[in-house]
């Protein structure tokens, strides 16, 4: 059936949510032992792992992203190094360089790796999300939260976190990471067509989603140093 | 919110199927849209009242199958699941759905969406190895039980289902929420409805006609929906519409093809038998798979009997063109049709299957097959109904009666059928939409102290036709202090009255415009508002919107412009001959200041007269300019009727164009223009504006081919290349010539639409007839909706301008409800072009065309086929006898011709045109008679039809019950008939030439 109807007129999306609502996320830190610090993400059931590894003579960012084979629909063999994976993983790097205090460790190296576990849309959004609480985990000092979300665009109605149904309607999207208290954006990326007149109401939408999933994140950090510090003082 | 997971098996691109899991959100707060509602929903928009005995809650097989029934108004407090409203999206495709989603928006049906799988108590999860139906049945049936407990029991819930389980498994479940079937439902609480009953049983027939039918394969089955988007995608299939050829509806159609990524196929695919059409049925959206280059045919250019049967002998075709097949439909676009019941003889063969073959009224639609019990009642009647389904195993399509029109022929039928082929429906104005906000006849203080107040200090006039009664439009004019000039165009403020979504709105929206046959007219707004309350009559204050020009004293340029709404009195309701009098200084006599002394009179003559010139003046000044621009003015004539006292009409006299009509239009166009300019300026993509594309080239060559013909050279490059050679192409010898020239350039244009500034790119705003770069309708607000909309337009833009925040329609809401207008009016101008011809019919078929002096006149040949000739005689393009060719080559194609009545049953009437002789061009009258024959068939046709609705008034009592219902003024009003006179005049083709012309401005 040509055209989903991804809005209703009742206002209601394919999955039950309104136009501004995120998908429900869920976050646990510090699952890896292995890496300096580590978190997974499910906003779209999707997992992260990541770890920094500090090396070298200067502080240069590296990101890897993968895709594991299982994480989509249809089972597909994702060799490392294909260009969308490539893309993203510059993409990720540029957010970052904007967020850590890099000037702190001369010298050195950053390494981040995402891994998609299970994609339902908004992969890049995720990604950073992920990385982020990864980057907390690991003690690297960041001006701010680094927080993104994608903001589709339909029937003049922005709709905040896309997931893969809505992504892949031919809507027009856009990622947008944010650092939330000073109001910075990190990255902006968007490879539609879109009318000039709406982008200021996506980016306002994009914005506030950010700050929700800000808030989200917030809490998950709040919460893991609770149960660490509970630890460490039995 | 709670998240829960949905498990679902779908079908990937290459055809396995996948186990996909997909998030699925359930929240607590779910609107349910009932007055009873206990729990403070968010109810907004529609709700059910609570005054009804029950609520009803139709299943989704319900929904699927019988959704025409719940359409009818006085089934109340539906409640549609979204269950089912997926199930209809998914099984019967978008038309189906956008049906369901505007009865859902349409305030006045009793009916609303509940979302019952996001509420977390009614929805239910799919169980393991559950059959979609019945899943789908347990959905609605909490759906149902969430309502009842929802209202706290205070309601009683009906659950309507055709499947039997169902019915014995919940019936006994719940005290308060009752499962019913369909019909018992329909016996038990709408037993008064009877159409919905006999609807019912209709369907019901067709649906278990089909159930029960094996045979072999008359057509090559459809392809799969997938095939066909992968076939379109690799540019293997085409997509196009189905167009059939009226005049040979069973062979040739073509598919006129949208975006074509096959390189050397461009325009239309033809598509030749039915065989390779594969049931599509006109106005489809077909896919279509082209034939090797071998099998492709051309166009026949033959004439043929409208009647005629199809010949087998090859005809000579004109040069091939593309050929395709039908492989499959992407989309149905079936409406409702008319057809005719075949006589008693004509059914013996198909009696003891109940099923009888029906024509349809519309010639591309093929014959309807529809099982009915009541063949015998209904013979020789005009019946609507509705097709069902095109099985490969059949030869024709399944219908259902939907309801009976009357007997073939008779006036009253023929109307109804012209409204519904053409989609139109008109029922008389309910209480509550004349009822609005009945204050008014005197203003309100409050009111007119928010309004610019020019009672006293300007001069308005009104020109109208004489006797008009809804006056929208008013001028002033007047000079200010520094020498400048100020002009003012005054228009009925009828937004004051018409608030946006009220019922009176609602309606207006639905017919879009005022709807004039010949001998009639359907208002769109009701007769308090149009002729009284927004009428701008003389002497009385009245509401009105107005655009304020300050023009510099020489040059004429505008200084600055005013917008705003104000109070004005109209001191003179003049007409056209009476202002042309006052300009030409001859004796006239001003029916407002006879009451007056005599120098009092003079004064205020001379300055009337004084406001007249002045505006004469601007208004040549403005033509001028559009002039300059390119503008193009093509033939009309206009009639003028003479009355005598008691407003019969004695006689229709030609009337010269006068210059007035040309400065009322002209100031007009100017306020439509800067109405424009304003509103796309502060809604730059929400705007509604009028465009008119520049016409194709290849429609010119009729013309250019005509005008060679006579020696003259037509440069159709662009619109002032156009005007100019029209100007020069006048044959000394005969007028005529030009005229026909003119004519048929308006042929050859474009449609001038409305759209939303946001759908367009910028470069195709333009006005091609008037030469405006931007143009839209603010001046008649009283018979066009689109109008209103820009009222309402200008108003935001004003208010957005003093500061505060306006919300307006988006531009997909407003590109929609442009295209429903546009799709409105093409459908007005068809319906009075056909009570026209059918009028036209009426008048000739009593006559004997061997004897009665009347069946014979002149004509004009305009084109030669290959057996035959298309001639004009009157007003009306004919097809002329064939086999006549040698007699005449076009340069004076002038002969005598007999008019006779081709009459057919099943179809509307034509009217056939015979040769007698030729004429030689020497013997043709002068100049000043050519303009009579058709004012003389005008005024016949029209006696006629009075003489004939008199006779039935007369004759038969029963009918003078539906007249009054249909008609909305019994006596013709002269308004209409003016109206209709000329756009008559207007449209001598069907190529509207209502954008060409300044006066309907």
């Amino acid at each position: 059936m040509a055209g989903l109807e991804l809005l209703s007129d009742q206002g209601y999306r394919l999955d039950g949510r309104k136009a501004n609502e995120l998908r429900k996320v869920q976050a646990r830190m510090g699952v890896f032992a292995q890496a300096d610090g580590s978190a997974y993400i499910e906003q779209v059931s999707s997992i992260k792992g990541s770890r920094s590894r500090t090396l070298h003579d200067r502080a240069v960012i590296n990101c890897q992203y993968s895709m594991a084979t299982f994480s989509t629909a249809e089972r597909k063999r994702r060799p490392h190094g294909d260009k969308k994976s490539t893309e993203m993983s510059l993409h990720l790097k540029q957010t970052f360089e904007a967020a850590i205090l890099t000037q702190l460790y001369p010298r050195s190296q950053i390494d981040i790796y995402v891994k998609i576990l299970q994609s339902d849309g908004g992969n890049y959004s995720v990604c950073v999300n992920a990385a982020t609480l990864a980057v907390i985990d690991a003690g690297i000092p960041m001006r701010d939260y680094v927080c993104a979300c994608t903001v589709g665009f339909v029937d003049e109605t922005p709709l905040a976190d896309l997931c893969y149904t809505e992504e892949s309607g031919g809507i027009s999207s856009l990622a947008l990471a944010l650092l939330p208290r000073g109001g910075q954006i990190a990255l902006l990326q968007m490879d539609a067509r879109l009318h000039q007149d709406h982008l200021e109401a996506m980016i306002e939408a994009a914005m506030t989603a950010c700050k929700g999933v800000s808030k989200v994140l917030d809490e998950v950090v709040r919460q893991h140093l609770q149960e660490a510090s509970s630890l460490s003082k039995e | 919110m709670i998240k829960t997971e949905k498990i679902l098996h779908l079908k990937s691109s290459r055809g396995r199927k996948v186990r996909v899991v997909r998030e699925h959100y359930l929240r607590e707060r779910v609107p349910c849209y009932s007055a009873l509602c206990q729990g403070d929903c968010d109810n907004e928009g529609k709700v059910l009242p609570g005054d009804l005995t029950h609520y009803v809650v139709p299943d989704v097989g319900i929904v699927l199958d019988f959704l025409e029934i719940l359409e009818f108004r006085e089934l109340q407090g539906i409640i549609f699941t979204q269950t089912a409203c997926q199930a209809v999206q998914h099984n019967k495709g978008r038309r189906q759905y956008n049906r369901l989603r505007n009865l859902l928006k349409d305030a006045r049906h009793d009916c609303v969406l509940f979302a019952n799988e996001f509420q977390e108590y009614s929805y239910c999860p799919r169980e393991k190895g559950e059959s979609q139906e019945k899943w789908q049945t347990r959905c609605v049936y909490s759906a149902a039980v969430w309502y009842y407990n929802h209202l706290a029991g205070m309601k009683n819930i009906v659950m309507v289902t055709d499947d039997s389980d169902a019915v014995a498994q919940y019936s006994s479940l719940n005290s308060g929420v009752y499962v019913i079937s369909m019909q018992e439902y329909l016996h038990n609480f709408w037993l008064d409805v009877r159409a919905a009953l006999e609807l019912y049983s209709s369907i019901a027939q067709a649906l278990q006609e089909r159930e029960g039918e094996v045979s072999e394969r008359e057509y090559s089955e459809h392809l799969p929906h997938e095939l066909l988007e992968a076939g379109i995608k690799s540019g293997r299939y085409l997509l196009g519409i189905l167009n059939v050829n009226k005049h040979r509806a069973q062979q040739e159609a073509t598919v006129t093809t949208q975006i074509s990524s096959n390189k050397n196929i461009s325009g239309d695919v033809l598509v030749f038998g039915s065989k390779h059409r594969n049931r599509a049925v006109y106005g489809d959206s077909v896919v279509v798979e082209l034939l090797p280059r071998g099998e492709w045919r051309g166009r026949a250019t033959a004439l043929t009997e409208t009647q005629g049967e199809e010949r087998s002998a090859e005809d000579p075709s004109s040069q091939t063109m593309p050929t395709g097949r039908v492989v499959g439909i992407l989309q149905r676009n079936w409406r409702d049709y008319v057809v005719t019941f075949p006589t008693r003889e004509a059914q013996s063969q198909s009696r003891n299957s109940q099923k009888i073959l029906t024509v349809p009224w519309d010639h591309r639609i093929p014959k309807i097959r529809i099982s009915t019990t009541q063949a015998n009642a209904l013979q020789d009647h005009r019946v609507v109904v509705r097709l069902d389904s095109w099985e490969s195993t059949s030869l024709y399509p399944n219908g259902h009666s939907v309801r009976v029109l009357g007997r073939a022929g008779e006036l009253e039928t023929e109307i109804q059928t012209i409204l519904i082929e053409n989609c139109i429906s008109v029922p008389p104005f309910s209480e509550a939409q004349v009822r609005l906000r009945l204050l008014p006849i005197y203003l309100f203080f409050s009111e007119v102290t928010a309004r610019r107040d020019l009672r006293e200090s300007h001069l308005v006039f009104s020109i109208d036709p004489a006797g008009c009664e809804d006056v929208d439009d008013t001028l002033s004019v007047r000079s200010l202090s520094g020498g400048r000039l100020e002009l003012g165009v005054h228009i009925a403020d009828v937004t004051h009255f018409v608030r946006e979504g009220s019922l009176t709105d609602l309606e207006a929206r639905a017919r879009a415009t005022t709807y004039y046959l010949a001998d009639r007219r359907y208002d769109m707004l009701p007769a308090v508002l149009s002729a009284n309350l927004c009428s701008l009559l003389g002497g009385v204050d009245r509401y009105a919107m107005s655009v304020l020009w300050e023009l510099e004293a020489d040059s004429l340029d505008v200084a600055s412009v005013w917008f705003g709404r104000t109070v004005i009195r109209s001191s003179y309701q003049l007409h056209y001959e009476l202002a042309q009098a006052l300009l030409n200084g001859e004796e006239a006599q001003v029916p407002e200041l006879n009451p007056l002394t005599p120098e009092e009179r003079d004064h205020r003559l001379t300055q009337l007269t004084q406001a007249l010139e002045t505006l004469t003046h601007v208004a040549r000044h403005l033509r001028a300019q559009r002039d300059r621009g390119g503008a193009l003015e093509l033939e009309g004539m206009e009639v003028r009727a003479q009355l005598d006292s008691e407003k019969n009409i004695t006689a229709l006299v030609p009337r010269q164009p006068l210059e007035v009509h040309e400065t009322v239009a002209e100031c007009m166009i100017y306020a439509n223009h800067w109405v424009a300019y304003k509103i796309q300026e502060a809604f730059p993509h929400q705007a509604l504006l009028r465009h008119h594309p520049p016409p194709r080239q290849e429609y010119f060559s009729q013309l250019q081919e005509s005008a060679r013909a006579h020696g003259f050279s037509i440069d159709t490059s662009s619109n002032k290349a156009l005007a100019l050679s029209l100007e020069q192409a006048v044959d000394p010898q005969d007028p005529e010539v030009n005229r026909l020239l003119r004519m048929m350039a308006t042929q050859a244009m474009s449609q001038a639409m409305y759209f939303s500034t946001g759908a367009l790119p910028a470069d195709q705003h333009y006005h091609y007839g008037l030469a405006l770069d931007r143009y839209t309708h603010f001046t008649s607000p009283i018979r066009r909706y689109a109008d209103i909309l820009v009222h309402r337009l200008l108003m935001k833009a004003l208010e957005q301008e003093a500061g505060l925040g306006i919300a307006t329609a988006s531009n997909r809401e407003l590109e929609e409800t442009a295209q429903h207008i546009n799709n409105k009016n093409r459908a007005a101008q068809r319906v009075q072009k056909l009570s026209t011809e059918l009028f036209q019919c009426l008048f000739f078929r009593d006559r004997d065309p061997q004897t009665d002096p009347s069946c014979v006149s002149d004509a004009v040949i305009y084109g030669i086929r290959d057996n035959g000739v298309l001639g004009l005689a009157h007003c009306d393009w004919t097809i002329l006898q064939k086999g006549v060719q040698k007699c005449v080559p076009f340069s004076d194609g002038r002969v005598k011709v007999r008019i006779s009545v081709l009459s057919n049953r099943c179809h509307a009437d034509s009217l056939l045109l015979q040769l007698i002789r030729n004429l030689p061009h020497e013997s043709q009258s002068p100049a000043p008679g050519q303009s009579q024959p058709k004012v003389q068939l005008v005024q016949e046709v029209r006696r006629q039809a009075e003489e004939a609705s008199q006779q039935k008034a007369s004759l038969k009592g029963r009918l003078s019950r539906e007249e009054r219902q249909f008609c909305q003024s019994k006596q013709p009003n002269l308004y209409s008939l003016l109206e209709e006179i000329r756009e008559l005049a207007l449209m001598d083709a069907e190529a509207g030439a209502e954008k060409m012309c300044a006066t309907t401005a």
